[in-house]
């Protein structure tokens, strides 16, 4: 729910029963005020007919007068003195309406008489009815003016607020864009683009240096690996070594091969990132693929691999070198988690290259596969090489995809 | 064959410098931008190795200093700048090849040669070891003058073994000079072996000695001895 919805609705509740309490207690005010009006002139009446009782002894004559009717009735016994609500016969309009009566007694001549006087109060609630309809209409014209000052002030006290937000969801962090502050003279909209600013370009700063620090740490590793490598290759040179130091030269010699292929992922993948390496030229995709199918030709025969192809022609606008590590590192991980005589099948269409292969039986789409460093357990890969891909995809907008189907691991770059 | 290491790195240099350094080279060394300066302007050589990043100063320079005053030597660029603009930019100013660090010493020496024989004045393109010859532009062998068919994997091994001979010469870097990159797809070296079979069937078939020899189980070493 937006802000501005519930502060309508909260607004708009508050409004309506603050309304409708003030209009229930000022008809009750004004009935009470207007009923005691009433009880008053049947007081007035009541006294009349003492008065005449007095003077003359006898009840005094009924005579029919507008909205007003008395009778008395002789009774044995006492009659309480009380005001009641009542109907009023409207002889005119010859219909009950609501009236309002006085019981009272007198007594004449020794002889109990109760008093009913009874005055119609139809006046009395037209006046309520009126009350109450004026009440409503200001609920109503009150509601009516909320609602356009919502919608016309509202939405454009908070239009630098909107714009601020549409920067926020738009911001991303290994693009250019800073986000702008908007124009406003409302102070914490002011605080706010001030925050969202300084936020956002520290933000920028923070991922930079850390960007810049990987690839950093990885580039200062190299020489001290360089070296690593030199000494071995210059120690293995020495003669005379013994089965237990060979078993152990070559652990070290396959460590140092793996702690050199990931520094070099590491570099890659941030040099990708960082849109360092980058460019377009047109690349012959079949062309491309076919190469590299032969190069790879003896690793999957070794395995007993079969491969089929369907490639139709198709050209893309990429830099080459960065498909052509795209294309190892599909057909690589295609044959290195395949099965001995297993099946990879290559198809190039206009729309989608798909690499599918057999291996694991086991659906991998849960995994995060494209998350740096997730991999198998077995594996002694880099886990970077499906990083460094769905990086590569990214950059070209591209689409990467995983799916596991028939027992076939696929995936697909779809253009 | 002359060669003159410019490197800063006094542990990568004296590796390079006891590699290379054997009957008929000559390897000298040096780890600043001045000295080196001083050596290509006095002295010729058949190959610098030349990192590009020394102090006080960048072996690009050096470089452009060489082709500027066509100089003839041959020059391979060592950079831990595995970025493309730096190979491409060292390669547009003449350099002959460029490798990576970290890197094998018996890649490093099959790509050294490789631009020597290039350079050599007398356009020799055959390679001779004892009884073999490799003919570099058919990419061919022949053992005592008899034609072995060898395919091109074959071809490009021996070549490095000859190139690296009486060297111990790792799987590691086999697999790595013949297959780059995409060697990760292999779960071991094993498929090493069956090539290594083949070129010392073909080559004694045709008459030649088997040079070479199983190493602790690391590598091989390709060797008269």
């Amino acid at each position: 729910m937006r802000l501005f919805t519930r502060y309508y609705r909260v607004n708009l509740i508050i409004t309506v029963v603050v309304l409708l309490f003030t209009g229930i207690i000022y008809y009750w005010a004004i009935s009470l005020i207007l009923t005691s009006q009433k009880d008053k002139d049947l007081v007035v009446e009541e006294q009349e007919v003492f008065e005449y009782v007095r003077i003359n002894h006898r009840l005094p004559q009924v005579f029919q007068s507008k909205d007003q009717q008395i009778t008395f009735t002789p009774v044995h016994s006492d009659v309480k003195r009380e005001f009641i609500t009542t109907d009023y016969y409207n002889p005119k309009e010859k219909e009950n309406e609501n009236g309002r009566g006085l019981v009272s007694s007198v007594q004449v001549n020794g002889v109990n008489y109760k008093i009913l006087v009874v005055e119609s109060s139809v006046e009395t609630d037209d006046l309520v009815q009126i009350i109450f309809g004026i009440t409503i209409a200001v609920i109503l014209l009150l509601l009516l003016v909320l609602f356009i000052a919502n919608r016309l002030i509202l939405a454009r006290i908070w239009q630098p607020f909107y714009g601020i937000l549409q920067q926020v969801k738009n911001f991303n962090l290994t693009g250019k864009a800073e986000i702008d502050p908007q124009p406003t003279n409302i102070e914490e909209f002011e605080e706010l683009n001030m925050a969202v600013s300084s936020m956002s370009a520290r933000v920028q700063h923070d991922y930079n240096e850390l960007k810049a620090f990987t690839e950093n740490a990885s580039h200062e590793l190299l020489t001290p690996i360089a070296i690593i490598n030199s000494k071995l290759d210059t120690l293995i040179q020495t003669e005379g070594f013994n089965e237990r130091q060979s078993v152990l030269l070559n652990d070290v010699y396959t460590s140092v091969s793996r702690l050199t292929r990931l520094n070099q992922s590491m570099l890659l993948l941030s040099r990708i990132e960082n849109q360092i390496i980058s460019g377009f030229e047109p690349v012959n995709l079949k062309w491309l693929v076919t190469e590299k199918v032969a190069q790879l030709q003896e690793l999957y025969a070794d395995k007993d691999i079969k491969l089929n192809m369907d490639l139709q022609e198709k050209e893309i606008q990429c830099s080459r070198y960065l498909m052509d590590i795209l294309l190892n590192n599909l057909l690589v991980n295609a044959i290195k988690h395949n099965k001995p005589g297993g099946e990879i099948i290559i198809i190039l269409t206009d729309s989608r290259l798909e690499i599918k292969n057999t291996g694991e039986d086991k659906d991998l789409s849960g995994n995060d596969i494209f998350k740096r460093f997730s991999k198998s357990a077995s594996s002694e890969g880099t886990g970077l090489g499906l990083t460094i891909s769905a990086q590569i995809c990214d950059n070209y907008g591209f689409k990467l995809n995983y799916s596991y189907k028939n027992q076939y691991h696929s995936f697909t770059v779809n253009f | 064959m002359k060669l003159l290491v410019v490197e800063d790195e006094a542990g990568l240099k004296d590796s390079i410098r006891d590699y290379f350094t054997e009957a008929g080279n000559v390897c000298e060394t040096v780890s600043d931008y001045g000295l080196a300066m001083q050596k290509i302007n006095l002295y010729r050589y058949d190959c610098i190795i030349l990192d590009i990043t020394l102090p006080n100063g960048n072996g690009l320079d050096i470089l452009r200093t060489l082709k500027t005053n066509r100089y003839p030597d041959g020059v391979l660029i060592i950079s831990a700048k595995n970025s493309l603009d730096d190979r491409l930019q060292g390669l547009d100013l003449g350099a002959d090849d460029y490798l990576t660090k970290p890197f094998h010493l018996s890649e490093l020496r099959a790509r050294v040669m490789a631009i020597t024989r290039r350079k050599s004045f007398d356009g020799n393109h055959i390679v001779v070891f004892n009884e073999l010859q490799l003919d570099m532009l058919a990419k061919s062998v022949s053992a005592n003058d008899t034609p072995i068919k060898f395919t091109k994997r074959e071809y490009d091994l021996l070549l490095y073994f000859i190139a690296n001979k009486g060297k111990v010469v790792t799987k590691n870097a086999i697999a790595e000079h013949l297959w780059g990159d995409s060697i990760d797809a292999a779960n071991n070296f094993d498929f090493i072996y069956s090539h290594i079979k083949n070129i010392r069937k073909k080559l004694m078939e045709a008459g030649s000695k088997d040079y070479i020899h199983a190493a602790y189980g690391m590598g091989y070493k390709f060797s008269d001895q």
